[in-house]
């Protein structure tokens, strides 16, 4: 079952002078067991609409509709927790939420709160420590002792030892090296092919848009601007001007190259293609 | 003479393994230096070294033509500004104007002028609208914007901007790099850029190559970035110019080696116009 909003609105301090429609009358179908990408400018509502996936925040409007469940604005969700354990959100900078002594009880907070036994919380704990590419020799650190980056691993490991069905990440590669954040990166993409989980990721990053998503989600000042898989997206330039985005280099080559007058096909989104593209129109010339 | 001399310089974090060892480097006065490497190769260590936030264990730092110690610290502080990482934790004042005014007050600059230079500088960041602004109504660029104002408010002739635009959105981030450009441009600034932004490598005058406390490459980003295998293994991005006309080697066409992508446009477009 996709997740899907209905007619879903949000506004902040409701019935105050400081009344913000952050979401307004959104509808929409998130594909089940896909990389969807969810962009746009600081502050027009991706990490509102987000927020709302695990009830974190509840809809003033409309309702929306997620692994079984229905959230609506008229009435408390039932079996909160059990929602929270099915949809995994992970915060912007993760690593200021760790607090535990070591690493491997920050990551048993999660299943052990949701009902499950001390001994198998720790198993659960070592297996997406290794999976997220933990050293089993640092388990038993503080994780205040790490990298930002490692860190930022451990809190995604915490979400992860919950099990899941949707993941959820909010900004998951600001402030990390281009290596961390590729790393970060091929992380999400193998739990989504290998693990099958639903993965939603609010991004800047138009490289990451472009080599590790499926589906493209625009939102724009509380709307849903666009909706389209990530080919199709790259290949209307006018839309990304329109949006000020910036495209992945690929991209921006492709279209400089086509004004320059070379024949390069509008969809063209690889880089060994447009190579080959190239190479053979030059050598046509020679 | 170089405007900072560095020479031979280590320090450590926990006194048993160094954060930054033996490293010497030289800046020249006026240029856009940039400094890379993957998280903790010791990049942002050299920063604070330099204005002496963090004190060296050894080796000596010469700021133009002065060494660096305890006597002259603040002379040379003086010299120096940076802005650092994260824009809410360098947002002092409870507006903007306050903010760009903490430096100047603490160089007890006199209200009436102080009024004129928060003016001045507010709007060679295009920030002049917001001056009564507070903190939490502005975008992280915003605030980068105001903190380079409360720095070039303080007329140094170093600006360092640590990892400046990596916590901004892409827009935040287009903004600051153009006025870090601006701002070498206009005031012949020394400018040095601890950056990720191998982009913004391929547009500055010098590059410094950081891994494991150590400098590994050290010279003009058109040499340094041309070293593909070594900047993979140093865990770094090479251009995206540079890997398609590498490509096009591959694939038999003659074409020069390019690490922009304006460049790259132009030697394609001179292949395809030859003949």
């Amino acid at each position: 079952m996709p997740i899907t909003f209905k007619e879903l609105s949000h506004e902040y301090n409701l019935g105050t002078p400081f009344a913000y429609l952050a979401l307004d009358h959104v509808s929409l179908a998130i594909p089940e067991g896909k990389v969807t990408a969810i962009i746009g400018e600081t502050g027009s509502g991706k990490t509102t609409l987000v927020q709302h996936l695990n009830a974190l925040l509840l809809p003033t409007g409309g309702e929306l509709e997620v692994a079984g469940r229905t959230i609506s604005s008229n009435e408390k969700p039932k079996h909160l927790k059990a929602l929270r354990k099915d949809v995994g959100l992970v915060f912007q900078f993760p690593e200021y939420q760790l607090f535990e002594e070591t690493i491997i009880k920050d990551v048993c907070f999660g299943p052990k709160n949701f009902g499950v036994d001390e001994e198998t919380a720790v198993q659960l704990a070592e297996k997406y420590l290794r999976i997220v590419g933990i050293d089993e020799s640092d388990f038993h650190k503080s994780p205040f002792d790490l990298s930002g980056g490692q860190k930022r691993r451990v809190a995604i490991a915490g979400i992860l030892a919950m099990d899941p069905q949707v993941l959820v990440l909010d900004e998951p590669t600001a402030g990390l090296d281009p290596q961390g954040a590729k790393e970060m990166m091929q992380l999400f993409s193998r739990l989504n092919k290998e693990y099958g989980k639903t993965v939603l990721i609010v991004t800047h990053d138009m490289e990451h848009v472009l080599h590790y998503c499926d589906e493209v989600i625009v939102v724009a000042d509380g709307h849903i601007r666009e909706q389209c898989e990530v080919h199709e997206f790259f290949r209307s330039v006018e839309l990304l001007k329109e949006l000020k985005i910036n495209p992945p280099a690929v991209i921006r080559l492709r279209e400089e190259l086509r004004e320059k007058g070379f024949q390069i096909p509008d969809d063209m989104i690889d880089v060994e293609q447009l190579i080959d593209a190239v190479a053979s129109e030059v050598k046509g010339h020679e | 003479m170089a405007k900072i001399q560095v020479c031979d310089i280590s320090f450590s974090y926990d006194k048993e393994t160094n954060a930054v060892e033996h490293v010497s480097f030289q800046i020249e006065a006026g240029s856009y230096t940039t400094i890379i490497g993957h998280n903790g190769s010791g990049k942002s260590t050299i920063a604070k070294l330099l204005i002496d936030l963090l004190e060296k264990d050894s080796g000596s730092i010469i700021v133009d033509g002065m060494e660096l110690n305890d006597e002259n610290i603040y002379t040379i502080r003086d010299k120096i500004g940076i802005v650092f990482q994260n824009p809410d934790n360098q947002f002092i004042g409870a507006t903007v104007a306050d903010d760009i005014a903490f430096g100047l007050e603490n160089h007890q600059v006199a209200s009436e002028a102080m009024e004129q230079i928060i003016q001045t500088y507010a709007k060679r960041v295009n920030m002049s609208r917001y001056l009564l602004s507070e903190p939490t109504h502005l975008s992280g660029g915003q605030k980068q914007r105001v903190a380079i104002a409360g720095v070039l408010a303080m007329a140094p002739q170093i600006m360092i901007f640590d990892e400046a635009t990596s916590m901004l959105d892409p827009q935040g981030k287009a903004e600051i790099n153009e006025m870090i450009q601006s701002i070498h441009r206009e005031t012949g600034m020394t400018i040095i850029s601890i950056t990720h932004d191998i982009e913004e490598v391929s547009h500055s005058d010098h590059v410094i190559v950081m891994d494991q406390g150590h400098i590994v490459m050290d010279g003009k980003p058109e040499d340094i970035l041309l070293r593909e295998k070594e900047l993979v293994a140093l865990k770094l991005d090479i251009p995206f110019a540079l890997k398609f006309t590498k490509g096009l080697q591959r694939k038999g066409i003659s074409c020069r080696l390019c690490t922009t992508m304006e460049g790259a446009v132009e030697e394609v477009c001179r292949l395809h116009s030859k003949n």
